[in-house]
Order: structure tokens, then C-alpha cells, then sequence
């Protein structure tokens, strides 16, 4: 009896707490920036060109060999009349989010700083009704970056991320 | 001959079909939201929401239900008995929607409040148990006839103190009429005078209504729902439909017995609303309670339940009522009830400590190598 009453009064503090649920596909929780999830692109807005110059380092690194790149030259280097200072750049590029497993191994060994983790939510939702269409050709791997939808994606080592527990401060309301 | 209803006169038969119609629609209405409470309110006892998309914050979740279990095919499993199958549901449900006769919901709203009320109560609830075993035996199913068994057993055990406890209660109420003992209790209401006897009827009413911790005829995690296993679509609603509306009314029962109903503590001069706003309040705590309960206690074993029964509330509520017999023979004042009551409950607390304490079994020697004295052996 003192059992089933020491229960009772337990749950009935629980219930007289908030619900913890998050509604999530009407709510998303902030992410922390260090979150990884699939490789992206990233796109240099003073030359207006991707970081990328197609050296091969990712795709050689990559241990699920995920990934496809196609060099080719710079049609805007200065020796070009350009205002460029890669002589390669990008051609074509395709990462198979399939096959991925997020080792950021390919960023790791970036010469260019130019592959990162994406820490969006973005970069989570990927599903599709077809296995294809998880192949991201450049186009789909640099527009994120392109329209600067993305988070500050080099963490300084030991430093709090202010962002996010500002917005984990406020995400306590729970839409009903 | 005609009877008043509204104001106007009817023929007998025409008034209690209005009536019954009248009580079919609000139990409907009442066991939708009802599960809908259960749902909302068994959810924050986890610290979660409920149901939230179906409706504004949900409510349309019980009508989404009902249509989709009135829309699912309606199978019989080809080796069941088709008669005792098929009706059986019917035998579950009757019982406990005739026992709404004799509800007094507020001051003269009710069905028909027959002189023996509480007889009549708890003589057809029991008839549902038949059609839990229906159930089970029709299904040509383990789990079925195991959970029909079960339901049995439990049912049976748990009616004795039921009915003893309510007789209880009647006996200083002096009536079997429920609406009597309600007007009984305007001052006081009869749970001061008989705590232990509130106790028995709750305890013995969770069972009867095979809820948490009492539910192993239906226990979904070992016998995949008992006797109604095999059933589905509509005759399936028809077994949840008379689970809640058994909650429905043994909570308005339980209040009117022992709570006081429409009565207490206002007297029974006050006005409509104000009865309503009482009776449907003690009926919700009444069902709170069974909830609260269904979220903090895990399930009984069946020797426990059935020891529980037999070894402790059948004693307790005959103790009961032989303390009532002796109050109201020698006209002894009714505080002696009072602390008897609180006595015999505490009585009943330790007896039960003891019991879920003392081990099932002889208690076992820890295996120990004896040591053996060198010299004594040689």
C-alpha cells in the first residue's frame, strides 16, 4: 500500500508538469552547429565561383567512394582576362547521399576549404520516393551555400555555441 | 395511463423510449469523450500531449476513430462458432447499458429509479461476464478463452465485495433506491461514514471494469487483448463502447452512493445547473481517479488478485458491515462509524503490506559451505 501510494503521488507530479513533446514536423529544434550531416559544396561570394577546384583529394579520401568529380579550366583565370586566381575548377561533381556515411573525412582532407558538413536542417529532410534521386549533382550540392542558407560551418575548438542556446532558451513553448 | 416527461404526458412505452434514446445519445457522446480524456489525460501522466492533429487540439479524434472502426471489415474467423460469436458483444453491452436505468444524474433526471436500485445494479452487471466468456469460447482462439477465463474468474470475485460494500452504504442510507440514498447524504456525505466501504467498492469497481492494475483478462502485453482478439470493425467498438460506458457509470454510482451525487454539500433546493456542475464533477474526479490509478500501478498477478479478493476485501467488507449492524442495532451515534471506518481501513492498509510483503514461497537457505571442524571429524 505504501508502494501504490508513494507511486500515485509520483505520477501525479508528473502530471503536473509541462509536456516535453516537440512537435516536430510543424516545429524544428535548433540544431547545434557542429551537426553533421551530408557533405555540401561551398560557394566563394567575392569571386562568385565554388571553392572547388576538382583536385580529386575528397574523392580519393572517401572510404564509401561516394563520390564523382570532373575537373576542367577556369574560363574565368586573369590569364584569361578573368578575375579569377584558380587555374582548374569544377566541372562536374556528384556525392551519392545514399552511400555517405558522414565521416567528414573529405573535408578533413579539403586543400580548399571548400566541402563542409552541412548543419542544417536541410541537410537531414533528404528523403525522396526514389533511391536516384539521393545523387546530388553540383548544381543541388553548391545552391545551398550559393543562397547563403547556411550556417557558420567552422567551430572554434572549445567555444559555446551562443546561437543555439539563446534559440534552446526559447523553444521550451510547445505548439499544441 | 401516462407518464410526465418535459411537462407533457406520454404513453408509458413512448416515454421510456424517449428516454432511452435520450441516454443513448449522451453515452455515446459521453464514452467518445471520455476516451478522448483518457487519451489527453493519460498523456501528460507521461509528460506528453496527446492527440493534437485531428481537430482543434485534437478532438476529433474519437469521431476519427469511430469511423474508421465502423468502416473495417467485420471478420469471424472461420472455426469460430458463429452464433456465440456474434453475439456475444451484445451480451457484454446490454448489461451495462440496462444498468443506466437506474442512474439518478440530477434531481429527477434519470431513466426510472427503482425501489431496489442497487439490486438491480449489481444483478445486471453481472450478467456481462457471460458475454466475456461468449466471447472468448466463441473465438476458437488460446488467448481468447484464457482471457474469458480470467475475465470469469475476476468478475465473479470482485462482484462480492461490490455488492458488499454498496449494501453497506445502503444499510445507513436505510433505502436501495439510489435517489433516496443521494437525498441521504445532503449533509454528510457517506464516505465519512464508511471510508473502508469506499475503499472496497473503488478497488472491487476497477475490477470489475478489468482496468489497470486489474486488467489481465484483456492484458495486451501477454494475451493480446483477451477475449476480443479476434474481433474487429464494429463488434470490437461495441466491447470499447460498454468498457466506457461500464466507467461511466460505476463512477456515477460510486458518486452517488458514497460522494454525495447532486446532493452534497449544497442540499437538493439548489438549482439545475448547480446539480449538473456536482454530479458531473464528482462522476469526472471518479474517473480521474481510475486514470490516475491506470498510470501508477502495474498489473496484478492472477493469484494476487484473486487473494486479494477473497483473503482481504471479502473479510474487510463483511467487517464492515457487521460494524454497521452494530451501530444501527444499539443506535450508536454515527461518529462510531467514523473512527471505525478509518480504523478498519488502516487495518486493511496493513494487512495488505504485510501480504504483498511476506514471500511467496518457504524462504530459501543461501547455499553455504558448512565448515567442519577437523578435529570433531577425526
Amino acid at each position: 500500500m505504501r508502494g501504490i501510494a508513494k507511486s500515485m503521488a509520483r505520477t501525479f507530479a508528473v502530471f503536473l508538469r509541462k509536456p516535453v513533446t516537440r512537435d516536430y514536423p510543424s516545429y524544428h529544434k535548433p540544431i547545434p552547429e557542429r551537426d553533421r550531416a551530408f557533405p555540401l559544396l561551398l560557394w566563394d561570394e567575392g569571386i562568385d565561383e565554388p571553392f572547388c577546384t576538382g583536385c580529386h583529394a575528397c574523392e580519393r579520401a572517401c572510404p564509401v567512394e561516394c563520390m564523382t568529380v570532373l575537373m576542367k579550366d577556369n574560363p574565368n583565370h586573369k590569364s584569361l582576362d578573368g578575375t579569377s586566381s584558380r587555374r582548374k575548377i569544377i566541372d562536374k561533381f556528384w556525392i551519392d547521399y545514399a552511400r555517405c556515411m558522414r565521416c567528414n573525412i573529405c573535408v578533413e582532407v579539403c586543400n580548399f576549404d571548400a566541402i563542409a558538413m552541412n548543419n542544417t536542417w536541410e541537410g537531414h529532410e533528404t528523403s525522396v520516393y526514389d533511391r536516384q534521386d539521393l545523387v546530388m549533382d553540383l548544381q543541388q550540392l553548391l545552391s545551398q551555400s550559393r543562397t547563403g542558407n547556411i550556417n557558420e560551418w567552422v567551430p572554434v575548438l572549445g567555444q559555446t555555441n551562443e546561437t543555439v542556446s539563446e534559440a534552446d532558451a526559447e523553444d521550451s513553448e510547445v505548439s499544441n | 395511463m401516462s407518464v410526465e416527461l418535459f411537462g407533457t404526458s406520454f404513453n408509458p412505452w413512448a416515454d421510456a423510449a424517449i428516454r432511452l434514446q435520450l441516454v443513448v445519445g449522451f453515452m455515446t457522446v459521453v464514452v467518445m469523450g471520455l476516451i478522448y480524456a483518457e487519451r489527453k489525460i493519460l498523456a501528460r501522466f507521461h509528460q506528453r500531449v496527446g492527440p493534437q492533429k485531428t481537430g482543434p487540439r485534437g478532438l476529433l479524434q474519437s469521431v476519427a476513430d469511430a469511423v474508421k472502426l465502423v468502416g473495417k471489415e467485420d471478420l469471424r474467423p472461420a472455426a469460430a462458432d458463429p452464433w456465440t460469436f456474434e453475439l456475444a458483444p451484445y451480451f457484454v453491452f446490454i448489461p451495462i447499458f440496462l444498468g443506466f436505468v437506474i442512474v439518478p444524474w440530477v434531481q429527477d433526471w434519470n431513466v426510472r429509479l427503482l425501489e431496489l436500485g442497487i439490486l438491480y445494479f449489481v444483478a445486471i452487471s453481472s450478467i456481462s461476464i457471460v458475454g466475456w466468456v461468449m466471447a472468448g469460447w466463441g473465438s476458437d482462439n488460446r488467448y481468447a478463452i484464457i482471457g474469458a477465463l480470467r475475465a470469469a474468474a475476476q468478475g465473479i470475485s470482485y462482484e462480492l465485495p461490490l455488492v458488499l460494500a454498496l449494501l453497506s452504504a445502503a444499510m445507513i442510507a436505510g433505502s436501495l433506491q439510489l435517489d433516496k440514498i443521494v437525498e441521504f447524504q445532503s449533509t454528510v456525505p457517506l464516505i465519512v461514514w464508511q471510508p473502508l466501504g469506499f475503499f472496497i467498492f473503488f478497488v472491487a469497481a476497477l475490477a470489475e471494469l478489468n482496468r489497470t492494475p486489474f486488467d489481465i483478462p484483456v492484458g495486451e502485453s501477454e494475451i493480446v487483448g483477451g477475449p476480443f482478439v479476434e474481433y474487429s470493425g464494429i463488434r470490437w467498438s461495441m466491447f470499447f463502447l460498454a468498457e466506457y460506458a461500464g466507467m461511466l457509470i460505476m463512477a456515477f454510482v460510486g458518486s452517488s452512493v458514497f460522494l454525495g451525487g447532486y446532493s452534497w454539500p449544497f442540499g437538493e433546493d439548489f438549482g439545475l445547473p448547480l446539480q449538473i456542475l456536482l454530479a458531473a464533477g464528482k462522476g469526472g474526479l471518479f474517473i480521474f481517479l481510475i486514470f490516475w490509478v491506470r498510470a501508477s500501478v502495474p498489473r496484478l498477478r492472477i493469484d494476487q488478485l484473486m487473494g486479494y479478493s477473497w483473503k482481504i476485501l471479502l473479510p474487510f467488507s463483511f467487517l464492515q458491515i457487521l460494524i454497521n449492524g452494530f451501530v444501527l442495532v444499539y443506535g450508536l451515534p454515527h461518529i462510531v462509524l467514523l473512527i471505525t471506518g478509518v480504523l478498519s481501513l488502516g487495518l486493511l492498509f496493513w494487512v495488505t503490506e504485510g501480504i504483498v510483503q511476506r514471500p511467496l514461497e518457504p524462504r530459501r537457505r543461501r547455499a553455504r559451505p558448512t565448515i567442519v571442524q577437523e578435529a570433531e571429524v577425526s
